[in-house]
């Protein structure tokens, strides 16, 4: 830095880039998170994209979410019983155990995750190639605000269909865990089912992180689309950035949210 | 299909050693930074949520099994494999994808060139490698990152955190973790191949096919796992 090595702003430069990067990329979605929020509070939404919105995330990741989550609670049970069996031979405890990490963690991050793969990539698409083809600059010469028409319905059906979404993908896995409990080490059923162990805090804490990260994960791709530039090379590019700060946005806030709710309830 | 189409041009193992080398480079290069952080972030969840169980009865000493065991042999792989397919395959997808729509592939068989030997065998080697590889930096990061979490939020001494990760023998899950990462980077490698070999249709046909590539290889993950976590138990 004292003029004898040149060689040292450009490798501070380099690297201070991605961190440059990374600060610019979240001030953007800053804004268009408040663009939006504005949009909602000051204008009614197009009730039947909303709806059509709804449907497109949700019932088209039903399936999804339901092979993936129950493939999760078969997988999680048979790992936890195969531990247990070498600690304690003891599998009372195992379905509400299960039960309890379901509902804090694996429900919403699982879901989350795969929402953010799923829809965070499809939004990303289909904004990113209406950005390219210019359908955006056609909305804006017509006076229609893009906000407004393109992110603002995601945006509203993001955070309750993920709840949904969850609340659907935590039945199913656990049903998924209690299949392999009752097959592989002979629990039955009723001991299995057991909701001693869900404490209120568990649920709130599910709920935050699953209604933020339908929030989040529409606005992060919704940015990513609008920033598509080039031909079909661009969209191909938006649709990564998207599924990787979609997924690394839900892994993020839920660091976030579980450390900040395990220091208040501690 | 494709998969036997891959497995046939190994057999004569004459693929690009250069282009081998620069998607190697190019996968690991890529991916590193997204594989260290959410390993970090990884092993930092998995201690504070194994914290809330230890916390009520008091045995600090399972936090290394517990957080250490859920890391390495399961949420480890399986959380960097879809963060890899999400950044590598769905940039691998795109990339042939645009190769596809411009006609570029098309040109390379006029040459006489056969795209799955040119094009993707070098990436799935590549692939396969670099997310075995990527998953140990990870796994050590979420160690990290576990006991930086378990010093300051849960107030248990980084130390305690690693006597109970060394004391408990995980070098099996280890590389079980591994081996489930270099399955997985396979199921990957080619399924984001087969999509972005048949895209058709232009700029909103790469955006769609990668969509459908993410999703498929999601699904490939964990159909992967289960499997993987049944047979390495038998």
């Amino acid at each position: 830095m004292n003029g004898k090595d040149s060689s040292e702003p450009m490798f501070i430069e380099r690297l201070g880039a991605p961190l440059g990067d990374l600060v610019r990329t979240l001030r953007e979605i800053f804004v268009l998170l408040g663009r939006t929020v504005r949009t909602v509070a000051s204008e009614r939404a197009d009730r039947r994209e909303v709806v059509r919105q709804l449907f497109d995330i949700g019932v088209e990741s039903l399936l999804f979410i339901g092979v993936t989550l129950g493939v999760l609670g078969v997988i999680s049970l048979y790992q936890g019983c195969t531990q247990l069996e070498r600690v304690l031979p003891d599998f009372s405890r195992a379905g509400a155990t299960y039960l309890a990490t379901l509902v804090r963690e694996f429900g919403p991050v699982i879901c989350g995750l795969m929402v953010a793969t799923r829809t965070g990539s499809a939004i990303a698409a289909q904004v990113g190639s209406m950005v390219v083809t210019e359908q955006v600059d056609a909305l804006r010469m017509c006076n229609t605000d893009p906000v407004r028409y393109l992110v603002v319905p995601r945006f509203l059906a993001g955070g309750p269909m993920l709840l949904m979404l969850t609340i659907i993908g935590v039945c199913i896995s656990f049903l998924g865990g209690m299949l392999t409990a009752r097959i592989g080490w002979e629990v039955p059923y009723s001991t299995y089912v057991n909701l001693t162990m869900v404490h209120s805090h568990d649920v709130v804490m599910g709920v935050l992180k699953s209604l933020s990260f339908g929030y989040a994960i529409p606005i992060i791709a919704a940015h990513a689309g609008l920033s598509a530039h080039g031909g079909s090379e661009g969209v191909g590019a938006a649709t990564t950035r998207s599924v990787v700060n979609c997924s690394f946005a839900v892994i993020v806030l839920d660091f976030v949210i579980s450390s900040s709710v395990y220091l208040v309830v501690n | 299909m494709l998969f036997l189409r891959i497995l046939r041009a190994l057999i004569p193992p004459t693929f690009d050693r250069r282009e081998t080398w620069r998607n190697l480079y190019k996968v690991g290069v890529q991916s590193y930074a997204i594989v260290a952080v959410t390993g970090f972030f990884a092993g930092a969840i998995m201690v504070i949520q194994t914290g809330d169980f230890v916390g009520r009865t008091g045995a600090t000493g399972l936090l290394g099994w517990g957080a250490g065991f859920a890391v390495l042999a399961e949420i480890g792989p399986v959380l960097i494999g879809l963060m890899f397919s999400g950044r590598v395959g769905a940039n691998n997808t795109a990339e042939l994808g645009t190769m596809a729509v411009t006609e570029q592939i098309d040109a390379l068989r006029a040459l006489a060139i056969e795209p799955i030997r040119h094009l993707v065998v070098p990436r799935f080697m590549a692939m396969m490698v670099m997310l075995g590889l990527l998953t140990c930096i990870g796994d050590l990061f979420a160690l990290f990152g576990g006991a930086l979490v378990s010093q300051w939020i849960l107030k248990v001494h980084w130390r305690v955190f690693y006597y109970g990760l060394i004391e408990s023998h995980l070098l099996h899950e280890f590389l079980v973790g591994i081996l489930k990462a270099a399955c997985f980077g396979l199921s990957i490698s080619v399924v984001s191949c087969y999509f972005g070999l048949r895209v058709t249709g232009g700029a909103s046909g790469v955006g769609r096919a990668v969509n459908q590539s993410v999703v498929a290889s999601a699904i490939g993950i964990w159909v992967v796992d289960l499997f993987l976590t049944w047979a390495t138990y038998l």
